[in-house]
């Protein structure tokens, strides 16, 4: 266990980094959120000095406590799953993001399973067959990795959505027809998200798979070098077992990686959110911060962080079981 | 693309003379001139000198409106004339045309202008971000690499941390928190660069941690340089590819970044008080607020997209020419595709299958070349072997000359380099690109134990069915490391059963496993052992596995590529005593590859010697031994101590093995030979039997001209005592 643990404790520091951090920066530059807060009191008249004092009270900023006793409150209100209040929405930050999160979930998962099982597979092919004409993979894929993914979605939004001018194969706002569907059990409401969905998840796997893709091809190259797949070779073994051989072993480390790929992934798919107008977290995450909500913008830097680190602890979880010299570390 | 994080020193050296990049001195970033390196280069250049000139390009000002000639103006309806409302008007963004290149936005602004600016803005905060956080990670990186402990353990966690915690969140609230972050790019690059340094760090630890137990920097540690020192003269410059291609790996992520949060608002609106500057992200995000999508104005936000992607490609293509740099494996066939191409090789199909671009061979005589000696089982005729294609071809092997009889064992040593496992790879066509066989051919006098007719089969010839079915069955092959021929994730009782299952289809799958058991009997290893994987054994018992699974399936020929030199002595003398018992007992023949002569002596019945990928001397081991007649093999006799016996000065070979890429004239071992006559810098001795002997020479020595020194004329004890040895 002694490497899983080791790994637990790296994301418990992340965590406690993150909430640290998220506690620390308005108290530190509170600028912002109290100028914005300023801001939406004077539309309802003058804000004096003490209106200014009052708001930052109000927002726990300048408040008389010590700072260690504002944190350990913070704290202890995080752990009971009190992230603080949104005023844009006028509801508590914690159950808003519990809202927010099947959405993303839904999407990050389906998108992030499929990029990465096609672009295995797509890698793999791309490194057996090289030097024939699959080789144009590879500058294809070079080119899908360096489109931002919120790019790629108003592209394919232009020529497949709706909401665009070209095909209007498939929606593209929001996460289902408001409309039309009431949510629910109901089968008209489940057709509605899947088809909203198709959009965002095709986006965020085409941005996503030249990834899994080009490290998977490099790695299955770096390994078909090994000497035992020379000796699968020279062992008569059909070249699918021969394949199988050197994938399985390349698929270590892009498993390995998969931390620095799936934090791409959420930050890509934070934006796609946003040209969907996919009711996520992070179409949340821009709407707050054009409103300047900052409780709601830090409890979704918290979540989404906490969420990255439970992944991230999967795909640790993962590696030992695929590989048997860290199981045995282990 | 990816940063390979495999240690250089992990990797091991490609076959054949591909250079791999020496870590002794400094190494300058030489880039492969590929196709797609050249691309890379060419756009970024294009984007460099638009960033840098862009200003003076722009044909007006990024923010200059003309509302009253640069938008269409559409009549609201229900307003203007007819009507008792006063004509009201909504714009609309004008499409290209000579004065607007790119059209114009719905705020009557050329976009064409503002994409020069933006460029400069974008690429301007990418590279500095990019250098920051290079700096930050090559300070990290290589303190923990090099000081190791404690402040190893404390840096790599703390970039481990920043690793876990995503980017682009963190970057949201940063430059969301930090007042008027916009307004200063120096801020915006910084806040990017703190959520950017983490991965590089972590690749330049592990570089500087492999780098840091290499012999030169271990010998600038003896001799009392001080850490500052050898960091700056002795590691850094060692890191340089690495640094290149983390910091354009670093740019990409920056400018991604950056057009990110820009799009987001958060990196500062050119129209905001106080200003920030027009980007990529910045135009996006006007386009899309404004419903540049559904309104159809493409050449609004297509431009700025198109250049992220455009610069983004460039950026991965350069350092596609960086990890093919740094990772000589991915380069491999790459390069000499159209080399390839020309010499009628498909590169797809050569995995596996050397191919073979032999001249119309003459008719072949398939019998055997009887000369009263036991009969040949696998017969090597005039085989050469290149590295490479047309022009760019290294010979590795040159009309080599084989016979290896059956139940015997023949020997081949030289150096490495030499070309005797290239030579042995390629006879059974398991050579990897860019090997290929050029000439020759290669006789299998197949004779199964069991069933089966005698036949003769080419396999040269032979297509991939046929070698697969042969393979293994009747050839089979032990390499120098049992720990990297097995598969590290699968169960050594998996690897039998892969062996048995393919080739005895008929076997049960308990037979199988019944039989993988008796087989590690048979190498002195308990059956429990089927359920370990290979790295719960020991080395040596590692290699008598791998030697059990060459016999699985009771081959006629062994290839053993230097079998236990991996080992230690005593470990190798117990492998190598049964590998003979097994010999024995079995009968296989067993080509034994290594450049241990003193070893071939008590094993071989017949050794040959290679030099510079030719067959230098030939004989029966004894003779050989004993009575050199090469000044070669000699040199490479006195390079091992005997046992016991009378003590001789060990005088070894000067100089170096030779640089296949450019051999000497002549005779390849001229320039270290101690007896070198003028003919032997001009003319290639060849291979030629000595009056009345069965051995072989290709030596100028023996042609007759000269005296033959006293060395290389000792009595041969096999015609001393000729029919001693079978």
């Amino acid at each position: 266990m002694g490497a899983l643990v080791r790994r637990l404790g790296v994301y418990l520091l992340a965590a406690w980094v993150a909430v640290t951090v998220s506690f620390l920066l308005p108290r530190v530059v509170p600028g912002n959120p109290v100028a914005g807060a300023v801001a939406r009191a004077s539309q309802s008249g003058n804000c004096n000095s003490p209106c200014v004092k009052a708001i930052e009270e109000q927002l726990g900023y300048n408040v008389h406590t010590s700072l260690w006793a504002q944190y350990l409150e913070y704290w202890a209100n995080l752990l009971h799953g009190d992230l603080g209040h949104s005023f844009s929405e006028n509801a508590p930050v914690g159950s808003l993001i519990l809202s927010y999160l099947p959405w993303t979930l839904g999407l990050l998962g389906v998108a992030t399973a499929l990029s990465f099982v096609a672009g295995t597979a797509i890698g793999t092919l791309v490194a057996w067959h090289r030097g024939s004409w699959i080789d144009w993979v590879m500058p294809v894929a070079t080119f899908f990795q360096a489109v931002p993914y919120f790019f790629l979605a108003l592209v394919l939004v232009l020529i497949f959505g709706q909401t665009g001018t070209m095909l209007k194969w498939f929606p593209s706002l929001f996460g289902y027809d408001i409309y039309v569907v009431t949510p629910g059990v109901n089968w008209p409401y489940y057709e509605s998200v899947i088809s909203h969905a198709i959009l965002p998840v095709v986006t965020v796997i085409l941005a996503s798979i030249a990834g899994f893709i080009m490290s998977m091809r490099n790695q299955v190259i770096t390994t078909m070098d090994e000497d035992f797949v020379l000796v699968a070779l020279a062992k008569g073994l059909p070249a699918r077992t021969v394949v199988w051989y050197a994938a399985r072993n390349a698929l270590l480390p892009v498993v390995a990686n998969f931390t620095i790929a799936l934090s791409l992934v959420v930050a890509g798919q934070i934006l796609v959110e946003i040209v969907f107008n996919y009711p996520g977290i992070g179409f949340h995450l821009y709407d707050a911060l054009g409103k300047l909500d900052y409780a709601l913008v830090q409890g979704i830097f918290v979540v989404i962080t906490l969420v990255v680190l439970a992944a991230n602890l999967l795909a640790d979880i993962v590696y030992v079981l695929i590989d048997p010299r860290a199981r045995q570390a282990a | 693309m990816t940063i390979n994080a495999t240690p250089i020193s992990e990797l091991a050296p490609v076959p054949g003379p591909l250079p791999v990049p020496g870590l002794h001195r400094a190494r300058v970033l030489i880039l492969p001139r590929s196709p797609k390196v050249i691309a890379g280069v060419v756009i970024l250049a294009i984007f460099g000198l638009v960033a840098i000139l862009g200003r003076w390009l722009a044909p007006y000002s990024p923010n200059a409106t003309d509302t009253q000639h640069w938008v269409r103006r559409v009549l609201v309806e229900g307003t203007g004339p007819g009507t008792n409302i006063p004509a009201n008007y909504y714009p609309l963004p004008l499409p290209p045309s000579a004065a607007h290149l790119l059209g114009t936005t719905v705020f009557a602004q050329d976009v064409w202008s503002q994409l020069l600016s933006a460029t400069q803005a974008t690429m301007f905060v990418g590279l500095l971000a990019a250098a920051i956080a290079t700096v930050l990670s090559v300070l990290v990186g290589v303190a923990a690499g090099y000081l190791g402990g404690n402040a190893d353990e404390g840096l790599s966690l703390f970039s481990n941390v920043f690793l876990a915690i995503p980017g682009l969140p963190l970057l949201i609230v940063l430059a969301d928190y930090v007042p008027s972050a916009g307004s200063s790019v120096l801020l915006v690059a910084v806040i990017i660069a703190v959520t950017a340094w983490a991965y590089s760090a972590r690749v330049l630890r592990a570089q500087t941690l492999s780098l840091r137990n290499r012999d030169f920097v271990e010998a600038a540690r003896v001799s009392g340089e001080g850490s500052l020192r050898i960091i700056l003269v002795e590691v850094l410059p060692n890191l340089v590819p690495i640094v290149a291609a983390s910091f354009l790996f670093t740019t990409l992520y920056a400018i991604g970044a950056y057009v990110a949060i820009a799009f987001l608002g958060l990196a500062g609106s050119p129209t905001s008080y106080p200003p920030g500057l027009w980007n990529w992200g910045e135009m996006l995000r006007e386009a899309f607020a404004n419903n540049a999508v559904r309104g159809g104005w493409w050449w609004w936000w297509a431009p700025p997209g198109i250049c992220v992607a455009l610069l983004g490609t460039g950026l991965a293509l350069l350092n596609f020419g960086i990890d093919e740099f740094i990772n000589p494996r991915l380069r491999g066939a790459g390069l000499s595709r159209r080399a390839a191409r020309k010499a009628g090789i498909n590169l797809s199909t050569t995995f596996g299958l050397t191919p073979v671009i032999r001249p119309a061979r003459e008719a072949a005589d398939a019998g055997q070349s009887s000369d009263g000696m036991a009969e040949a089982v696998l017969e090597i005729r005039k085989l050469s072997v290149d590295y490479g294609y047309g022009d760019e071809a290294v010979h590795a092997v040159v009309d080599c000359d084989l016979v290896l009889r059956r139940g015997q064992v023949l020997g081949l040593a030289g150096e490495s380099g030499s070309g005797k496992t290239t030579l042995a790879l390629a006879a059974l066509r398991l050579l990897r690109s860019p090997g290929v066989v050029t000439a020759g051919e290669v006789l299998f006098h197949s004779q199964p134990s069991t069933e089966g007719p005698r036949q003769t089969i080419d396999l040269l010839a032979a297509d991939e069915r046929q070698l697969r079915a042969l393979r293994w069955s009747e050839i089979s092959v032990v390499l120098q490391s049992a720990a990297n021929s097995l598969n590290p994730v699968t169960t050594i009782g998996a690897q039998f059963d892969d062996i048995l299952r393919v080739h005895r289809p008929h076997l049960s799958g308990a037979e199988r496993w019944r039989r993988s058991g008796e087989l590690l009997d048979l190498v002195a290893i308990n059956g429990d052992r089927l359920r370990s994987y290979p790295h719960e054994l020991s080395g040596g018992m590692r290699q008598r596995a791998m030697i059990a699974m060459a016999l699985a399936l009771e081959p006629q020929v062994m290839i053993l590529d230097e079998p236990t030199t991996a080992l230690d002595v005593v470990t190798q003398r117990e492998i190598l005593e049964e590998l003979m018992g097994l010999r024995d007992r079995l009968g296989f023949a067993a080509l034994f590859i290594t450049h241990d002569l003193s070893l071939l002596v008590e094993l071989a019945d017949e050794i040959a010697v290679m030099y510079a990928g030719r067959l230098m001397e030939r004989a029966p081991a004894a003779s050989l031994f004993h009575a050199p007649r090469l000044p070669y093999t000699h040199g490479l006799l006195h390079c091992f101590p005997p046992m016991h016996g009378a003590r001789i000065p060990m005088t070894g070979i000067p100089g170096s093995p030779p640089d296949l890429r450019a051999l000497p004239s002549g005779c390849a071992f001229h320039p270290r030979c101690a007896w070198a006559m003028p003919r032997c810098r001009e003319q290639v001795p060849r291979l030629a039997r000595l009056n009345g002997s069965s051995r072989e020479v290709a030596c100028w020595l023996h042609g007759g001209e000269a005296a033959v020194p006293a060395e290389l004329a000792r009595p041969d004890p096999a015609i001393t005592r000729r029919g001693s040895r079978p």
